[in-house]
């Protein structure tokens, strides 16, 4: 069984979309003028007026202050945040008039990459890994079953990372880079059209954070799945990303291609503001 | 210094400078409310221990007449062994069928009163339910149930079976409602449904927890058979009480040495599978 990958708008499959081809084609993300506020009482916004775009193959690298409104930008594609106001559009949905099982639709298409991993611990690693098709499983997983074909794929899937040997092993046993080896499984498993990965690299060390945001980026690339990944180390959005993003209390202060952005063209996103760390 | 230090903090993270004296002290003298607490706390228990004739005296001219009920234990008798032996294995019996029957309806009801998983409407009633059976002492029901479907063990295991509910539900709820947070959210970041959140995001968390309570439940039944057959409801409670009523001082010490032996197997039993699971 193959992914749904969507196939790359280019005439060399498999290589890096240049600028010109990435705006010829239709963004699989967009959102305009997105608000979002955890409390409509005060009047500081988490997100304020942020504009984005992701095209297919591409890896875009948000920026910013802890606080900022990365992981909240991050949560606004899923719905999985309050947006006030805006448009948020992800692989054709409306993302803020959806149904709940639409919702749910929505979520299964999109992988997603957490800073703890947020494996389950004491199920194995094929299994972690199955959970990902559980939109797919219906009426049959109350026992635990996943079919054969799940089976095989998910069994591709860690081939695929590196890390099929550990497969009956629990999840808890693993080293952080494995287990975020295996949450990259996890959200290919769900034959995603779009991987959020919220500080994937942020527990792990610079040569494991490394590996890790060179796998998201050869997903990007060979399977032509956006990826949107936050960071924290300027040199490694400069180093893996062919955007960034730049965020500062919530609004957008930087936008561009990283060949054409330096560290000190991206400094002023981490200089200290009003609201700055709280 | 003090003012050294607060000219480098981080604004909005100042404190004032009596706090920090406060903070800054090897030794801090308790504040006024732990003062006065101490005093509360042992009016409230002198109050408690006269209330109920607590008295020091009587417990040591009472220690003489225990020394000679002791006493009138020895030697056991076991010339009945067979009697007290099937009993035993009703008790048993009773606290097998009693425990499972418990654990179903616990594990429906904690799915009923987790924060986590149940709607309010759902959650506050199922807890108000078992409060209300925790607050009736299981020889209440026993009394109920005999009266119900007659002496025996079956009345027994009905009243094990509720009480458990009220006892063991709230601990299932509470073990449910203790999971990490982070497999609950990647379960929803993929689209999984309600049933398959809690199949694959807190049920395998919850998984040590439930099995230890479970065992625990099992050897409060085993004791706890005993003391329903007081009331006729099936085991060895029955005999118990009849030796103790006939005088019959080596019978009921041997009735007494065998569960003490069955409850120290169970005992080693279940902290040997709680040593394993955890």
């Amino acid at each position: 069984m193959r992914p749904n990958a969507a196939t790359v708008p280019s005439s060399e499959p498999g290589l890096l979309l240049n600028n010109a081809q990435l705006r010829s084609a239709l963004p699989l993300v967009s959102v305009r003028g997105l608000q979002v506020s955890y409390d409509q009482k005060k009047p500081v916004k988490v997100l304020d007026g942020v504009d984005l775009d992701l095209f297919r193959g591409e890896v875009v690298s948000l920026l910013g202050a802890s606080g900022s409104g990365k992981s909240t930008l991050m949560k606004s594609l899923t719905g999985f945040a309050p947006v006030s106001a805006g448009t948020v559009r992800v692989a054709g949905h409306d993302v803020l008039n959806l149904r709940r099982g639409e919702l749910r639709q929505l979520r299964s298409e999109v992988g997603q990459v957490f800073q703890q991993f947020n494996l389950i611990p004491r199920l194995s690693v094929l299994s972690n890994v199955l959970t990902g098709a559980l939109h797919e499983a219906g009426a049959i997983n109350l026992v635990g079953g996943f079919s054969s074909a799940h089976r095989r794929y998910a069994m591709e899937l860690l081939d695929r990372v590196g890390i099929a040997h550990k497969a009956r092993d629990q999840a808890r046993s693993l080293s952080g880079g494995q287990q975020q080896r295996v949450a990259i499984a996890r959200a290919l498993m769900q034959r995603p059209r779009l991987i959020l990965a919220d500080e994937p690299v942020a527990s792990l060390d610079p040569k494991l954070a490394d590996s890790v945001l060179q796998l998201l980026r050869d997903i990007a690339v060979q399977d032509g799945i956006p990826v949107l990944v936050s960071l924290h180390v300027v040199p490694m959005a400069l180093a893996h990303s062919d955007r960034i993003v730049g965020l500062r209390q919530g609004k957008m202060l930087v936008s561009g291609a990283s060949n054409q952005l330096t560290a000190e063209s991206l400094s002023g996103i981490y200089e200290l503001g009003d609201h700055d760390g709280n | 210094m003090g003012t050294e230090t607060e000219s480098r903090s981080v604004a909005g993270s100042e404190i004032s400078a009596n706090d920090r004296t406060r903070l800054e002290r090897a030794f801090s003298i308790p504040r006024g409310r732990f003062l006065l607490g101490i005093p509360v706390a042992l009016l409230i228990l002198l109050w408690s221990a006269g209330g109920v004739g607590f008295d020091f005296l009587k417990l040591g001219q009472g220690s003489l007449n225990m020394v000679d009920f002791l006493g009138r234990l020895i030697p056991p008798d076991f010339s009945k062994i067979s009697t007290i032996l099937e009993l035993l294995l009703e008790t048993l019996q009773m606290a097998i069928v009693g425990t499972v029957l418990g654990v179903v309806f616990s594990l429906l009801m904690a799915f009923c009163s987790a924060s986590n998983i149940a709607p309010s409407w759902l959650y506050y009633p199922s807890r108000w339910v078992m409060n209300v059976i925790r607050a009736v002492p299981d020889l209440v029901f026993a009394l109920m149930f005999v009266s119900a479907v007659g002496l025996g063990p079956f009345a027994g295991i009905l009243a094990m079976t509720l009480g458990s509910v009220g006892s063991i539900g709230k601990i299932f709820a509470e073990a449910m409602e203790a999971v990490d947070k982070g497999p609950v959210v990647a379960m929803q970041a993929v689209g999984a449904s309600k049933r398959q959140v809690v199949q694959y995001g807190i049920l395998p968390q919850a998984a040590a927890p439930l099995v230890s309570y479970t065992l625990l439940l099992f050897e409060g039944n085993v004791r706890g058979a005993t003391i329903l057959g007081l009331v006729g409801a099936g085991g060895i409670g029955l005999e118990l009480t009849t030796a103790m009523r006939m005088y019959d001082y080596g019978h009921l010490s041997a009735i007494i040495i065998c569960i003490i032996v069955l409850v120290t197997i169970i005992d080693q039993g279940s902290a040997l599978i709680r040593r394993r699971i955890t």
